[in-house]
């Protein structure tokens, strides 16, 4: 007899699968939400950031610093003079030095006029830009913004912005008297000895000379200059991107750029990687080919465990051991020829990035281990059976059959240590600056902050919701954008890689 | 290598079937295949297959390797299904005259109604008696003494029970290589099914555990209807009633087992019977 | 044959320099163990019975006062200070070092809460998912995206989970800083870990039991559900072991959503029990961070500094030593 089969019943297993499906969901759903949220957070950012350049403009905080620069330029060459008197007191007689201190004196003195119109113009556009701010209400400053919007007090825009234009006038007839005396001044300077100090004073007064040249330009840019153009949107993107200040809870003009972060990312990534990728692949290449088994047996889980290491208690061993003794070597007298030892700072690039090199190692050493280890027996064989030594194999077949991979694995590790946050917030120094590079390689031995770190160390702090807060979001942002680069173009090389070993 | 078996210490004799009777077609085909093409992806394998498989009797699929005797074998209780791309382009495959690619038919049903045996013995990692009453709990069966009976029943239907029933706790890994596939056979046996199919049952085991089995098949044959797919000429000579000859993808001749083997009425299967080739 | 002897040379060179560096790797990774581990251990063991420092274990972190009186020093925790003068009515003049004395109870209890409910998380979901892609999913371009997904989620920093644990769970949902928002935040931190080493569990099943089971008339889930979840499950707890020790040791991401500096508050001294997962929690990572960073180093601060470093790498290094060793015994005993 023949039984009907039955009719598929609606039994959980389409549910269950639905379910199961829902979960595998989640990766993609997660990456969604954190691409909303921290656009959401932090996309305000440039509306907020705009108003903030707009009032920059608007309330003359612009005009004075075109003046502060004039008055920041004559200050650095004051200090310049400084460096000269220290190198001159080993060599200079002390009639030549005392005479040199009045020059340097009288030269910083003969500032004094200029440096009094930028704090008069400053004192009057802060006064206007706090006013203004209160107007507007939604630019948040740092310093004192009260919820008190109803009772503004009249504000005299136009009263002020004419009162700050008329400094124009001033400023070219203090210009106009600097030059005077500095010109006169300079021909009291005493004359050096020393060869070297010599010209260093030389190359000094030629400063100087382009200083004076520049000060009409200055006037120039002044009467140029006009609270009313528009400030063009793009800007808000481009002072973030390019903007070579992260400045924040100033009294005077914040700023959120972002490439001092970058740019101490990307070294401290850098130092990492130069130490971390030839140990990470020699000591691969050693473990897959050269090792005993029982070495590789242990060495493997050995190297795998460093990445286990909890990157908080790396930071501390940064702190408590590794920027002291940088800095204890910098000091010995084995190390006096090199230019920028002694350091002075002893948590910098150098440290985070040593630090970081020991994570990247493990990264880099786990999957380049996996690229060298899956080439193909064949290859290898055939190489051995045409006469090639062991060294010749490693370099002529295995390295290059496995190159993509090794280099996947590179950027995997660099992916890891430009993420990398609390060995960078404990031991890079956390100072927001672009590291002198005239210093050469003493640049890595100067601090920075990071991407990472200043979103760990601000993000505490700031108010919700403030322009500071979006900036913060904005960083993460960045971060995420290139991490994810990062991890496409190695995971590319890897299907590359697997496609050509077939 | 030579596997230690249970089974030497009782050497069973070579095992020789009485003479097959001869295919009686009047009782309705169990299967009925008509005009399948079987591809996976784009990759035809089978081309416009027929044939009626005989309740109650035991059907050999013979052929070079690669023709497609998997294939065939595994539509009949859409196996295939599991794998990507894997489809029946054309035709129909008819269970007692139900279509069983029909879009509502509960393939679990058919699935229990068609049980298989597999190539390579695959004992689930559990004690002798749960592997057997692994169908019946999957089936709803919560009753101890019934799920006993049964367990025993399929043991010895099986030919299994003298051998395991003092270890019936331990695991099924412990057993030969032959008693794992009739543990397997007595697995499928236990859900009472229909049909039975062999996929080379015996491709890995030696000649004496392929003779216990072999009889096995042979006893099969009264309650079941079962269809093996074999690479042994001897074996499908053995224990069948009817033989299907495949060669590329297509169904060169089918008929009772005895008139295959001594008067093949295609060239093909001769010069494959005979070892010409294949 | 004077090629071959310089070719030799070169081998000999190069593969001592590859020695070398592999060793240099090693010897500074057992100098930070070393180091951290003696230090460390001056402040966890004592040299009488019971050897362990157990009011370090179990007591909550506390300011260290400083203060000589007649001509002795005295180094006293906060509350043994206030016992102190209590005894003493006269005035002192003591040195405050915040969090330099006592223990690290507090900040051990919430690490493990932490690591106990994201692990459930993502082990659930993880799991979940694994199963999906292994036993369900056909080769699609769907499933690429998610396994593309399920990749590029693993690079990302912990540092943007702690910034999304903060938008999503603490302002979005206004969970605050809270035990859940860290229970979500490293649980998705943490989930492609766990599935990749889900799906590797699973795939390592073989195929003969499904089909085997399916034959039988099984249905997929019960196929699953008997025969092969039972058998992936070992190897996928103890490839999630490596991930409690990751969850355990993260900072970034427990910053802004469910750490405090210091909380005097144990975890179960809650008003009402629906209060225990919308607390903040002090936890050991963090708390390495904060007194790494915020208090200066000098011989009264290194007690905690070393101590609380000390446990979460020994902690670290039980967990990783666990999952390895399970790990060897799983394949000797799973050989299909
Ligand atoms: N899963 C599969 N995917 C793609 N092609 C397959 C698959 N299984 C078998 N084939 C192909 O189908 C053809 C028939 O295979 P099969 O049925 O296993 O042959 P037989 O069992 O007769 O040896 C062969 O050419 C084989 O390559
Ligand atoms: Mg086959």
């Amino acid at each position: 007899m023949a039984v009907p089969l039955p009719v598929r019943r609606w039994h959980a297993d389409s549910l269950i699968k639905a379910f199961f499906g829902s979960n595998a969901l989640i990766a993609i759903v997660v990456l969604a939400l954190i691409t909303i949220f921290l656009f959401r957070e932090g996309f305000g950012f440039f509306g907020k950031n705009l108003a903030n350049i707009r009032l920059y403009r608007r309330a003359g905080l612009e005009y004075v610093d075109i003046l502060r620069d004039s008055a920041n330029s004559h200050a650095a060459l004051s200090r310049s003079l400084n460096d000269i008197r220290k190198r001159a007191a080993a060599t200079e007689s002390a009639d030549t030095l005392s005479r040199f201190d009045e020059f340097s004196t009288a030269f910083s003195d003969s500032a004094e006029n200029l440096n009094g119109l930028v704090s008069d113009a400053g004192d009057k556009a802060v006064a206007l830009r706090d006013a203004l701010a209160l107007l507007i209400g939604d630019v948040d400053h740092s310093g004192e913004n009260s919820e008190q919007g109803a009772a503004t007090p009249p504000i005299d825009e136009a009263g002020t912005i004419a009162a700050l234009r008329a400094n124009t006038a001033t400023f070219a007839t203090t210009a106009a008297a600097l030059d005077r005396t500095i010109r006169d001044l300079l021909k009291t300077a005493p004359s050096f000895q020393d060869a070297i100090t010599k010209r260093a004073f030389e190359y000094w007064t030629k400063k100087v000379d382009g200083y004076l040249a520049s000060l009409p330009a200055t006037t120039k840019k002044l009467q140029a200059w006009n609270p009313e153009r528009p400030v063009p949107a793009y800007r808000a993107v481009t002072s973030f991107l390019f903007g070579r200040d992260w400045i924040t809870a100033s009294f005077w003009q914040d700023w959120y750029g972002i490439i001092p972060l970058f740019v101490g990312s990307f070294l401290v990534s850098i130092v990492a990687l130069a130490i971390a990728v030839p140990f990470g692949v020699a000591s691969a290449i050693y473990v897959s080919e050269v090792a005993q088994p029982a070495e590789k047996r242990f060495i493997k889980p050995y190297v795998e465990f460093i990445a286990a290491i909890p990157s908080v208690v790396l930071g501390f061993f940064g702190i408590a051991v590794v920027g002291q003794t940088i800095r204890h070597v910098s000091q010995s007298s084995f190390f006096h020829w090199v230019s920028f030892f002694p350091i002075s700072e002893r948590l910098n690039i150098f440290t985070a990035g040593s630090l970081l090199a020991l994570m990247a190692v493990s990264t880099i050493f786990t999957l380049a281990e996996d690229a060298l280890r899956n080439v193909p027996r064949g290859f290898v064989e055939a190489s051995y059976a045409l006469g090639a030594n062991r060294l010749q194999t490693v370099g002529r077949v295995i390295v290059p059959a496995s190159l993509s991979g090794i280099v996947s694995a590179i950027l995997l590790g660099f992916g890891r240590v430009i993420g990398e946050t609390m060995v960078v917030l404990l031991c890079a120094g956390n100072r927001i600056a672009i590291p002198d590079f005239t210093q050469g390689l003493g640049a890595f031995f100067q601090p920075v902050h990071t991407m990472t770190g200043i979103i760990a160390q601000e993000m505490g702090e700031v108010v919700r919701g403030s322009i500071h807060y979006r900036a913060l979001f904005m960083v993460g942002l960045a971060l995420f954008a290139i991490t994810l680069a990062t991890n496409y173009a190695a995971q590319k090389l890897v299907a590359r890689y697997r496609m050509s070993i077939g | 290598m030579v596997i230690m078996e249970k089974e030497t210490e009782h050497p069973a004799p070579p095992f020789e079937p009485q003479k097959v009777a001869e295919p009686e077609p009047q009782e309705k085909a169990m299967i009925t295949v008509s005009d399948v093409d079987f591809s996976y992806g784009a990759h035809q394998v089978l081309f416009d297959v027929n044939l009626e498989i005989p309740p109650r009797a035991v059907t050999a699929f013979i052929g070079p390797s690669g023709c497609g005797k998997t294939t065939l074998l595994r539509c009949f209780n859409r196996m295939n299904d599991l794998i990507d791309g894997a489809h029946v382009s054309a035709g129909r495959i008819e269970l007692e005259g139900h279509d069983i690619n029909a879009p509502d038919i509960d393939v679990v049903e058919l699935r229990r109604r068609v049980g298989m045996v597999f190539q390579k013995s695959n004992p689930f990692p559990k004690s002798i008696y749960d592997n057997v009453a692994y169908g019946l709990r999957v089936l709803g069966a919560t009753k101890k003494s019934r799920i006993n009976e049964a367990v025993e029943k399929s043991l010895r239907a099986a030919a299994l029970w003298g051998e395991v029933k003092d270890r019936l706790d331990s695991s099924a890994y412990g057993l030969s290589g032959g008693q794992q596939q009739r543990l397997c056979i007595a697995r499928a046996l236990a859900v009472e099914p229909e049909v039975i199919l062999m996929d080379e049952p015996c491709s890995a085991l030696d000649p004496i555990a392929t003779a216990k089995v072999e009889e096995l098949i042979y006893q099969l044959r009264e309650n079941f209807t079962i269809v093996i797919v074999t690479h042994n000429m001897q074996q499908a000579g053995r224990c069948s009633n009817y033989t299907a000859f495949f060669y590329l993808g297509r169904l060169i001749e089918f008929g009772a087992t005895s008139k295959i083997f001594s008067n093949p009425s295609e060239r093909q299967t001769e010069d494959y019977i005979t070892g010409r080739f294949g | 044959m004077k090629i071959r002897t310089r070719q030799r040379i070169a081998q000999t060179t190069s593969f001592w320099i590859f020695r070398l560096a592999t060793y240099t790797i090693l010897a500074a990774a057992t100098y930070i163990f070393l180091d951290i581990g003696i230090k460390g251990s001056r402040t966890l063991f004592t040299a009488h019975a019971p050897f362990i420092n157990v009011p370090f274990l179990t007591q909550r972190p506390q300011t260290l006062f400083v203060f000589d009186y007649q001509g002795t020093k005295y180094t006293l925790s906060d509350s043994e200070f206030r016992v102190w003068k209590a005894q003493h009515p006269e005035e002192v003049e003591a040195t405050s070092v915040a969090y330099s004395a006592g223990g690290v109870w507090p900040c051990i209890v919430g690490t493990a809460l932490l690591v106990i409910g994201s692990m459930i998380f993502a082990l659930a979901v993880g799991i979940c998912s694994a199963i999906y892609l292994s036993e369900y999913s056909q080769n699609s371009r769907f499933i690429r995206l998610i396994r593309i997904a399920i990749l590029n989620l693993a690079g990302v920093p912990s540092i943007v989970f702690g910034l999304f644990g903060f938008g999503l769970f603490v302002i979005f949902l206004h969970w605050n800083v809270s035990l859940l928002a860290g229970w979500f935040t490293l649980g998705l931190m943490i989930l492609p870990a766990i599935i990749t080493a889900s799906e590797e569990s699973l795939r390592a099943v073989p195929n003969g039991l499904r089909e085997g089971s399916l034959a039988l008339g099984a249905t997929k889930w019960q196929t699953i559900r008997k025969n092969v979840l039972p058998y992936a499950l070992p190897g996928i707890l103890t490839s999630s072991i490596l991930g409690i020790s990751r969850v355990a040791g993260e900072t970034a991401p427990i910053m802004f959503t469910a750490a405090y500096a210091l909380r005097d508050e144990m975890p179960w001294q809650v008003q009402h029990w629906t209060d225990f997962v919308f607390q903040g929690v002090m936890a050991l990572p963090y708390h390495i961070y904060v007194v790494s960073s915020k208090i200066p180093q000098n011989e009264y601060t290194e007690r905690m500094q070393y101590g609380a470093a000390c446990i979460l790498l020994l902690l670290v290094f039980v967990i990783a030593l666990t999952s390895i060793v399970l790990r060897e015994k799983a394949r000797r005993r799973l050989s299909w």
